[in-house]
């Protein structure tokens, strides 16, 4: 018996396995009939009826916005259905608190992390179920059983340390294991790798083939459609809320799935134009700042560089530099031939730099205040007389911006914690299309992006560029670095080391680099 | 994630929530007053309600002072401290026989002073606002304690302590400081860009930050606003009770956090307006008023005064989970 058998078997008295164990593989272990959520007047989804096999790997595709979240709240008993009816293990059943969820086996994994960071690996995944004697805490027991459990799904992680020393990818991993440990039955994945290095991605994807071969059912939501193929065994596409259909992966493709979500052809999602360079706009010699070491390069006008690299390889690190947040410490910044000093934000901005951070959440946007606020805060100079606010210029704005990237929203008074991913990245990317800028970093500008989102930011791209802007373009996802890049530069331990030409290198010897083999 | 058109359009409803939510405070304000008139004969007389007026205004000079710190997700414990601190400062400047108008400025840029210091602890030192605005409370009583030798410096000056009682179109000249304090503090909050600042810098100082938006600047101004409503309570205290005193205004900055609690700021920040702290410190005011015309023991006005404040909030959590 592994450990991890060892630690799920605490759960075996409860009532799920007894009854998921009547369910042989292949047969509907969850049923959804006719399911159907409103907010409102809102149909978030409409009545949707999937059925999902035990033992299988189940993908689910669809834009923002088209249901997937709903769709998971629904299961996991976070908000309770509108109509229709749920049946598990071939009974009807309520679902309507997390706790029955969870007493039925249903576990999720989000995309965001939800955790206790100050907490140690071993404690978070003991969490609500310590061990006790006495009712007191065995705190090295558990070390050692988290350990245990750690090692014997790979992960190379140390059950000590506290949580928040790790790297989101790995905290990733962590939420994974204390779902496996609960002797879950039904495992929900929310977009598990957005933030996952490649590495850890390959550990997630063992861990899931392994839980599968345990008799798990596996729901996986992703935006990456050759996850979808590498992973899953069927997949289901929602659209605006609907259900559009199932298919088995080996009976369909990419192009089909793609015109299933988004209902017209994407010709091809990488749009690379054709712009002939200009000027350079900034050129960097020897730069160094806490993180990155000695990095040279340049950006010219109408010219994306990209930066590509593990998290953690100091391409963030490198931007927030450039950008004055944490101001480099030595080499030289060239703005259009002249030799500047970027001590602060103010100064980047000054001579045109916009930066859309890597963290939507923590760097980008103020989440419980509205949409139009969001927009206009490095342009209220602009938008003012004197100190004093036109309301006018503020709202025309905020809502020129809201139409031209199409943010689904019905107002500029909308809090942004309420919306999508996709829509919250077009509010990052609005705030600095209003404030205008020559270089515009954008720093994971596409994580937790659905594909037709994805396809209008490349477009925004091109625009910019036609404007006569340059644009760094950080990204850990390699096809869109590659395809979209004049000129690609990898990172590794906060050192530039590569840069290629666009199509120079294959992929393999830039992942090489990246990884450094 | 995907939650974008159905959850958005729950929320946007909110703007009229929030004026719903200032009404039932202004409504619940009305019934305390309605109550009151039925229940005793003294309320609705001149003579109470000028007096309601003036206990209330201080307390919403403050509170509109706090409220910009909260609002930074900040908090402000030094202001009933400052409140005594100024009433010394400005009765030592004029028994001194400073002249009247320059003991007013002195005893505001010391306010301003205090602020400055309370920024510096927070952005420079890296202090948390609840620890070096403590810091201040205990201490500055300590100096106005040294200063005063443990008593009271009286103030002679008759028409700076007759201003307290005077009226002015039938209004108590305090209430109308409240109006003077209230309409820049509102132009700030509401229609200038510093006070979007304050909401950004409350909401995520980070995005702010990267966003342009000065915060260190930004925090520095709440603090310097707060202290400067402080001192400016400070002188119409002194007015008031005609003396210099140290120990006056003990708790204050707790009525002040409560009333712009109650008027619906978030102690998290980023959520909060000007009237509703006024409202918030009115309805305080009525309780004591209506509790002490009631002859009601003042320890349970203490007690009914926070069931209020659990009441109020928990109402106004109920609103904005609703709104999510």
């Amino acid at each position: 018996m592994t450990s991890l058998e060892q630690v799920a078997h605490r759960h075996d008295d409860s009532l799920k396995k007894t009854e998921a164990n009547r369910v042989a593989p292949g047969s509907p272990i969850l049923e959804l009939k006719g399911l159907q959520k409103n907010y409102g007047y809102v149909q978030a989804l409409k009545p949707a009826t999937v059925t999902f096999l035990a033992g299988e790997i189940h993908a689910i595709v669809g834009e923002n916005g088209a249901g997937k979240s709903t769709l998971i709240k629904l299961l996991t008993g976070v908000i309770t259905r509108t109509a229709g009816e749920i049946f598990w293990c071939g009974q009807p059943v309520a679902l309507a608190t997390p706790n029955e969820a969870i007493a039925r086996g249903i576990n999720a994994v989000h995309q965001e992390v939800v955790l206790c960071p100050h907490l140690t690996v071993a404690a978070n995944l003991f969490l609500g179920d310590e061990i006790n004697r006495n009712g007191l805490m065995r705190k090295r027991q558990m070390e050692k059983t988290a350990q245990a459990v750690l090692d014997d799904l790979g992960f190379n992680l140390p059950a000590a340390s506290t949580l928040s020393s790790l790297t989101i990818g790995q905290q990733q991993l962590v939420a994974t294991a204390r779902a496996a440990m609960r002797g879950t039955q039904f495992l929900i994945f929310d977009e598990p790798t957005a933030y996952l290095t490649r590495q850890e991605s390959a550990q997630l994807f063992k861990l899931i083939r392994r839980l599968q071969s345990e008799g798990v059912t596996i729901v996986y939501i992703s935006h990456r459609m050759e996850e979808v193929f590498e992973l899953a065994d069927r997949v289901s596409v929602l659209r605006d809320g609907t259900h559009v259909g199932t298919r088995l992966v080996g009976e369909t493709n990419e192009t089909e799935l793609i015109a299933l979500m988004i209902n017209r052809s994407i010709e091809q999602i990488y749009h690379k134009v054709d712009i002939p360079l200009g000027e350079t706009i900034l050129e960097t010699r020897g730069l160094s700042g806490p993180g990155f070491e000695d990095v040279s390069l340049s950006v010219r006008a109408g010219e994306i560089v990209g930066l590509y690299g593990l998290i953690g390889a100091g391409r963030s690190e490198f931007a927030l530099g450039l950008y004055g947040r944490h101001p480099a410490t030595s080499g030289e910044i060239h703005w259009m031939d002249k030799k500047v000093d970027i001590r602060n934000e103010h100064a980047a901005m000054d001579l045109g730099i916009a930066l859309a951070p890597e963290s939507r959440r923590d760097q980008g946007l103020c989440l419980n205040l509205p949409i139009g606020l969001n927009i206009n805060l490095p342009v209220f100079r602009r938008l003012s007389r004197g100190p004093i606010i036109s309301h006018a210029l503020e709202s025309a704005n905020a809502d020129q911006q809201i139409r031209n990237l199409s943010i689904k929203t019905p107002s500029r008074r909308v809090l942004v914690s309420s919306m999508s991913g996709g829509n919250q990245q077009k509010v990052v990317i609005g705030k600095w299309l209003s404030h205008g800028a020559r270089l515009f970093i954008f720093d994971e500008p596409t994580v937790g992006v659905d594909v037709g989102t994805k396809a209008e930011i490349y477009r925004l791209f091109a625009m910019l560029l036609k404007e006569g802007a340059g644009i760094i373009l950080i990204s850990s996802y390699l096809p869109e670095v590659y395809e979209l890049a004049d000129r690609l530069h990898v990172f590794r331990r906060g050192r530039l080391v590569g840069s290629h030409d666009f199509h120079a290198a294959s992929h393999e010897d830039v992942l090489a680099e990246a990884i450094g083999v | 994630m995907a939650i974008t058109s159905s959850e958005s359009s729950a929320a946007a409803p909110r703007r009229g929530v929030n004026v719903l939510f200032s009404l039932t405070l202004i409504g619940l304000l009305l019934f305390l007053w309605i109550a009151l008139g039925l229940g005793t004969a003294s309320f609705w007389t001149p003579l109470n309600i000028s007096n309601l007026l003036r206990q209330g205004a201080m307390t919403a000079i403050l509170a509109v002072g706090q409220t910009f710190v909260i609002i930074t997700a900040g908090i402000d414990l030094s202001v009933g401290a400052i409140v005594g601190f100024s009433s010394v400062i400005l009765a030592w400047l004029l028994h001194a026989g400073v002249p009247l108008w320059a003991a007013l400025i002195l005893t505001l840029l010391m306010g301003m002073a205090i602020g400055v210091f309370h920024g510096f602890g927070i952005v420079r030192m890296g202090l948390p606002p609840f620890i070096i605005t403590l810091a201040t409370l205990t201490s500055l009583r300590g100096i106005g304690l040294l200063i005063t030798d443990g008593s009271t410096i009286s103030i002679t000056h008759e028409a700076f302590t007759g201003f307290s009682r005077a009226n002015f179109l039938g209004i108590p000249s305090l209430f109308w400081m409240v109006i003077l304090v209230a309409v820049p503090a509102y132009i700030f909050l509401h229609l200038s860009r510093w006070g979007r600042y304050l909401f950004a810098v409350g909401s995520n100082r980070e995005a702010a930050r990267l966003s342009g938006v000065s915060v260190d600047r930004t925090i520095y101004m709440a603090y310097i606003l707060s202290a400067t409503c402080a001192a400016f309570v400070g002188i119409l205290l002194a007015s008031r009770i005609g003396i210099g005193n140290a120990t006056q205004a003990e708790g204050w900055e707790l009525q002040a956090i409560a009333s712009s609690v109650i008027g619906g700021t978030s102690l998290f920040g980023a959520v909060g307006s000007i009237h509703g702290p006024l409202i918030g410190a009115f309805i305080l005011a009525t309780i004591n008023n209506g509790a002490n015309l009631l002859n009601v023991n003042s320890f349970w006005q203490r007690i009914i005064t926070g069931l209020l404040i659990i009441v109020i909030v928990y109402f106004d959590q109920l609103r904005r989970r609703g709104s999510r």
